[in-house]
Protein backbone atom coordinates (compact mmCIF):
# COMPACT_ATOMS: atom_id res chain seq x y z
CA UNK A 1 0.00 0.00 0.00
CA UNK A 2 1.35 3.51 -1.31
CA UNK A 3 2.08 5.89 1.99
CA UNK A 4 0.02 8.53 -0.17
CA UNK A 5 -3.41 6.22 0.02
CA UNK A 6 -3.15 6.90 3.75
CA UNK A 7 -3.07 9.94 3.36
CA UNK A 8 -6.03 10.49 0.43
CA UNK A 9 -8.36 7.99 1.64
CA UNK A 10 -9.59 8.54 5.46
CA UNK A 11 -11.25 5.13 6.72
CA UNK A 12 -11.57 3.51 10.47
CA UNK A 13 -8.16 3.69 11.62
CA UNK A 14 -7.83 7.11 10.92
CA UNK A 15 -10.89 8.33 13.82
CA UNK A 16 -9.64 5.91 15.91
CA UNK A 17 -6.05 6.98 16.00
CA UNK A 18 -7.24 10.97 16.68
CA UNK A 19 -9.43 9.57 19.10
CA UNK A 20 -6.27 8.10 20.95
CA UNK A 21 -5.11 10.74 20.99
CA UNK A 22 -7.03 13.01 22.23
CA UNK A 23 -7.77 10.65 24.90
CA UNK A 24 -4.15 10.66 25.70
CA UNK A 25 -3.51 14.40 25.72
CA UNK A 26 -6.62 14.52 28.36
CA UNK A 27 -4.46 11.40 30.31
CA UNK A 28 -1.47 13.69 30.70
CA UNK A 29 -4.00 16.60 31.84
CA UNK A 30 -5.52 15.11 34.55
CA UNK A 31 -2.14 13.53 35.56
CA UNK A 32 0.06 16.65 35.34
CA UNK A 33 -2.89 19.50 35.88
CA UNK A 34 -3.03 21.13 39.60
CA UNK A 35 -6.12 22.98 38.50
CA UNK A 36 -9.33 21.62 39.92
CA UNK A 37 -11.37 23.29 36.43
CA UNK A 38 -8.47 22.44 34.12
CA UNK A 39 -8.72 19.02 35.76
CA UNK A 40 -12.41 18.95 34.95
CA UNK A 41 -11.17 20.25 31.40
CA UNK A 42 -9.00 17.18 30.86
CA UNK A 43 -11.65 14.67 31.73
CA UNK A 44 -14.36 16.30 29.26
CA UNK A 45 -11.65 16.00 26.69
CA UNK A 46 -11.15 12.10 27.19
CA UNK A 47 -15.15 12.17 27.38
CA UNK A 48 -14.73 13.38 23.58
CA UNK A 49 -12.35 11.10 22.30
CA UNK A 50 -14.01 8.21 23.71
CA UNK A 51 -17.48 10.18 21.61
CA UNK A 52 -15.21 10.29 18.22
CA UNK A 53 -14.37 6.77 18.43
CA UNK A 54 -18.33 5.69 19.20
CA UNK A 55 -19.54 7.82 16.52
CA UNK A 56 -16.28 6.53 14.43
CA UNK A 57 -18.01 2.78 14.59
CA UNK A 58 -21.59 3.69 14.53
CA UNK A 59 -20.66 5.07 10.58
CA UNK A 60 -18.31 2.34 9.76
CA UNK A 61 -20.46 -0.37 11.22
CA UNK A 62 -23.41 1.02 9.94
CA UNK A 63 -25.27 0.67 13.52
CA UNK A 64 -27.24 3.94 15.13
CA UNK A 65 -26.58 2.19 18.50
CA UNK A 66 -23.54 4.34 19.07
CA UNK A 67 -24.75 7.34 18.42
CA UNK A 68 -26.98 6.63 21.42
CA UNK A 69 -24.31 5.60 23.96
CA UNK A 70 -22.94 9.33 22.45
CA UNK A 71 -26.31 10.92 24.15
CA UNK A 72 -25.74 9.05 27.46
CA UNK A 73 -21.81 9.90 27.67
CA UNK A 74 -22.89 14.06 27.09
CA UNK A 75 -25.62 13.58 29.98
CA UNK A 76 -22.98 12.25 32.28
CA UNK A 77 -20.35 14.14 31.17
CA UNK A 78 -22.76 17.10 31.89
CA UNK A 79 -23.43 15.91 35.04
CA UNK A 80 -19.92 15.09 35.95
CA UNK A 81 -19.15 19.02 35.27
CA UNK A 82 -21.52 19.80 37.10
CA UNK A 83 -20.87 17.96 40.38
CA UNK A 84 -17.04 18.86 39.97
CA UNK A 85 -17.63 22.24 39.97
CA UNK A 86 -19.97 22.67 42.44
CA UNK A 87 -17.03 20.74 44.78
CA UNK A 88 -14.65 23.11 43.29
CA UNK A 89 -16.77 26.38 44.37
CA UNK A 90 -17.50 24.61 48.03
CA UNK A 91 -12.90 23.98 48.33
CA UNK A 92 -12.76 27.67 46.61
CA UNK A 93 -15.27 29.20 49.20
CA UNK A 94 -12.67 27.71 51.96
CA UNK A 95 -9.16 27.91 50.15
CA UNK A 96 -9.28 30.81 47.86
CA UNK A 97 -7.46 28.68 45.77
CA UNK A 98 -8.49 25.45 43.52
CA UNK A 99 -5.74 23.37 43.69
CA UNK A 100 -6.53 19.60 44.31
CA UNK A 101 -4.22 19.59 47.41
CA UNK A 102 -6.88 21.08 49.14
CA UNK A 103 -8.85 18.07 48.38
CA UNK A 104 -7.47 16.18 51.04
CA UNK A 105 -9.52 18.46 53.26
CA UNK A 106 -13.02 17.18 52.24
CA UNK A 107 -14.75 15.80 54.78
CA UNK A 108 -18.59 16.08 56.43
CA UNK B 1 -6.13 15.53 -2.54
CA UNK B 2 -10.19 15.21 -1.94
CA UNK B 3 -12.29 17.90 0.15
CA UNK B 4 -13.09 14.77 2.62
CA UNK B 5 -9.45 14.19 3.21
CA UNK B 6 -8.58 17.76 3.43
CA UNK B 7 -11.25 18.14 5.93
CA UNK B 8 -10.30 15.61 7.77
CA UNK B 9 -6.72 16.56 8.23
CA UNK B 10 -7.59 20.36 8.91
CA UNK B 11 -10.31 19.69 11.55
CA UNK B 12 -8.30 16.73 13.10
CA UNK B 13 -5.21 19.48 13.63
CA UNK B 14 -7.66 22.00 14.82
CA UNK B 15 -9.03 19.43 17.52
CA UNK B 16 -5.44 18.11 18.62
CA UNK B 17 -3.96 21.40 18.59
CA UNK B 18 -6.18 22.92 20.81
CA UNK B 19 -6.67 19.67 22.65
CA UNK B 20 -3.39 20.10 23.35
CA UNK B 21 -3.29 24.01 24.72
CA UNK B 22 -6.05 22.83 27.46
CA UNK B 23 -3.53 21.11 28.99
CA UNK B 24 -0.15 23.36 28.51
CA UNK B 25 -1.22 26.69 28.57
CA UNK B 26 -1.21 27.68 32.19
CA UNK B 27 -4.09 30.60 32.20
CA UNK B 28 -7.26 28.40 33.12
CA UNK B 29 -9.59 31.01 31.11
CA UNK B 30 -7.74 30.79 27.84
CA UNK B 31 -7.81 26.69 28.58
CA UNK B 32 -11.68 26.97 28.61
CA UNK B 33 -11.23 28.95 25.34
CA UNK B 34 -9.11 26.29 23.97
CA UNK B 35 -11.58 23.40 25.00
CA UNK B 36 -14.32 25.68 23.17
CA UNK B 37 -12.43 25.15 20.02
CA UNK B 38 -12.00 21.72 20.52
CA UNK B 39 -15.16 20.95 20.89
CA UNK B 40 -16.53 22.81 18.36
CA UNK B 41 -13.89 20.56 16.31
CA UNK B 42 -15.34 17.67 17.61
CA UNK B 43 -18.52 18.45 16.57
CA UNK B 44 -17.49 19.00 12.97
CA UNK B 45 -15.78 15.82 12.70
CA UNK B 46 -19.37 14.55 13.34
CA UNK B 47 -20.54 16.39 10.75
CA UNK B 48 -17.81 14.62 8.45
CA UNK B 49 -18.63 11.24 10.01
CA UNK B 50 -22.72 11.59 8.69
CA UNK B 51 -23.74 12.30 12.66
CA UNK B 52 -25.32 15.72 12.26
CA UNK B 53 -27.43 15.27 14.88
CA UNK B 54 -25.30 14.59 17.42
CA UNK B 55 -22.54 17.29 15.89
CA UNK B 56 -25.59 19.63 16.82
CA UNK B 57 -26.19 18.11 20.13
CA UNK B 58 -22.44 18.29 20.69
CA UNK B 59 -22.58 21.92 19.96
CA UNK B 60 -25.19 23.14 22.12
CA UNK B 61 -24.26 20.48 24.78
CA UNK B 62 -20.85 21.29 24.93
CA UNK B 63 -19.91 24.55 23.27
CA UNK B 64 -22.97 26.27 24.61
CA UNK B 65 -23.72 24.80 28.42
CA UNK B 66 -20.74 23.03 29.42
CA UNK B 67 -18.32 25.79 28.46
CA UNK B 68 -20.63 28.41 29.82
CA UNK B 69 -20.93 26.70 33.00
CA UNK B 70 -16.76 26.56 33.28
CA UNK B 71 -16.47 29.87 32.30
CA UNK B 72 -18.40 31.23 34.92
CA UNK B 73 -17.50 29.48 37.70
CA UNK B 74 -13.40 30.95 36.64
CA UNK B 75 -14.86 33.98 36.21
CA UNK B 76 -16.50 33.66 39.57
CA UNK B 77 -12.81 32.34 40.89
CA UNK B 78 -11.36 35.52 40.05
CA UNK B 79 -7.99 33.28 39.58
CA UNK B 80 -5.31 36.15 38.39
CA UNK B 81 -2.29 33.89 38.69
CA UNK B 82 -1.53 30.26 38.91
CA UNK B 83 1.24 29.60 41.55
CA UNK B 84 2.17 25.81 40.13
CA UNK B 85 0.59 25.19 37.28
CA UNK B 86 1.62 21.55 36.76
CA UNK B 87 2.39 19.21 39.76
CA UNK B 88 5.95 18.96 41.38
CA UNK B 89 8.35 16.59 41.93
CA UNK B 90 10.36 15.50 38.76
CA UNK B 91 10.34 11.66 39.35
CA UNK B 92 6.75 11.65 39.98
CA UNK B 93 5.91 14.05 36.94
CA UNK B 94 8.28 11.35 34.68
CA UNK B 95 5.88 8.49 36.73
CA UNK B 96 3.22 10.08 34.65
CA UNK B 97 4.42 11.32 31.47
CA UNK B 98 5.24 7.28 31.60
CA UNK B 99 2.15 5.92 32.42
CA UNK B 100 0.78 8.29 30.02
CA UNK B 101 3.51 6.84 27.02
CA UNK B 102 2.37 3.24 28.30
CA UNK B 103 -1.19 4.21 27.18
CA UNK B 104 -0.47 5.40 24.18
CA UNK B 105 1.30 2.35 23.34
CA UNK B 106 -1.51 -0.01 24.17
CA UNK B 107 -3.76 2.21 22.54
CA UNK B 108 -1.44 2.05 19.46
CA UNK B 109 -0.74 -1.69 19.92
CA UNK B 110 -4.55 -2.07 20.21
CA UNK B 111 -5.14 -0.48 16.89
CA UNK B 112 -2.71 -2.01 15.05
CA UNK B 113 -4.20 -5.81 15.91
CA UNK B 114 -7.59 -4.50 14.75
CA UNK B 115 -6.63 -3.04 11.16
CA UNK B 116 -7.97 -5.92 9.46
CA UNK B 117 -11.26 -5.45 10.90
CA UNK B 118 -11.28 -2.20 10.09
CA UNK B 119 -9.91 -2.56 6.71
CA UNK B 120 -12.80 -5.35 6.27
CA UNK B 121 -15.31 -2.88 7.44
CA UNK B 122 -13.62 0.43 6.34
CA UNK B 123 -14.20 -0.57 2.48
CA UNK B 124 -18.41 -0.41 3.13
CA UNK B 125 -18.23 3.22 3.49
CA UNK B 126 -22.34 3.91 3.04
CA UNK B 127 -23.82 7.31 2.30
CA UNK B 128 -25.29 8.57 5.13
CA UNK B 129 -29.38 8.49 5.15
CA UNK B 130 -30.85 11.95 5.41
CA UNK B 131 -33.11 11.22 8.48
CA UNK B 132 -30.32 9.28 10.60
CA UNK B 133 -32.52 11.76 13.43
CA UNK B 134 -35.51 9.95 12.90
CA UNK B 135 -33.87 6.50 13.37
CA UNK B 136 -31.85 7.82 16.25
CA UNK B 137 -35.35 8.83 18.02
CA UNK B 138 -36.83 5.55 17.51
CA UNK B 139 -34.71 3.87 18.95
CA UNK B 140 -33.45 5.88 22.14
CA UNK B 141 -37.51 5.41 22.31
CA UNK B 142 -37.47 1.71 22.28
CA UNK B 143 -34.45 0.04 22.91
CA UNK B 144 -32.50 2.83 25.19
CA UNK B 145 -36.09 3.72 26.82
CA UNK B 146 -34.87 2.23 30.17
CA UNK B 147 -30.77 4.48 29.87
CA UNK B 148 -32.97 6.78 28.97
CA UNK B 149 -35.51 7.33 32.08
CA UNK B 150 -32.36 6.62 34.03
CA UNK B 151 -30.54 9.44 32.98
CA UNK B 152 -33.38 11.69 33.41
CA UNK B 153 -33.99 10.81 36.52
CA UNK B 154 -29.83 11.38 37.22
CA UNK B 155 -30.40 14.93 35.86
CA UNK B 156 -32.79 15.80 37.77
CA UNK B 157 -30.92 14.53 41.50
CA UNK B 158 -27.92 15.97 39.81
CA UNK B 159 -29.62 19.67 39.92
CA UNK B 160 -30.69 19.17 43.13
CA UNK B 161 -27.61 18.00 44.71
CA UNK B 162 -25.71 20.55 43.14
CA UNK B 163 -27.50 23.34 44.28
CA UNK B 164 -27.75 22.05 47.72
CA UNK B 165 -23.43 21.24 47.64
CA UNK B 166 -22.97 25.23 46.00
CA UNK B 167 -24.76 26.51 48.78
CA UNK B 168 -24.04 24.47 52.02
CA UNK B 169 -22.75 26.17 55.15
CA UNK B 170 -21.65 22.78 56.54
CA UNK B 171 -18.80 20.86 55.48
CA UNK B 172 -15.07 21.46 54.28
CA UNK B 173 -15.84 25.52 54.53
CA UNK B 174 -17.68 25.49 57.82
CA UNK B 175 -16.43 28.53 60.61
CA UNK B 176 -14.36 27.08 63.17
Amino acid sequence: MPSIDIVTHIGLNHYLVLSALLFVTGMAGVLLRRNVIVLLMSIELMLNAVNISFVAFSKYLDKLDGQVLVFFVMTIAAAEAAVGLAIAVSIFKRYKEVNIRFFEHLKG
Amino acid sequence: MTADSFLFWMLAAVTLCSGLAVVVISNPIYSALCLAMSMVGVSALFATLGAYFIAGVQMIVYAGAVLVLFVMVLMLFDLKTELVTFSRGKISGLLKIATVGVLAGFLAGAFSMTIEFAEKTGAATTVPTPDTSKALGTLLFTKYILGFETLGILLLVIAIGVVGLARSKGGTHAKH
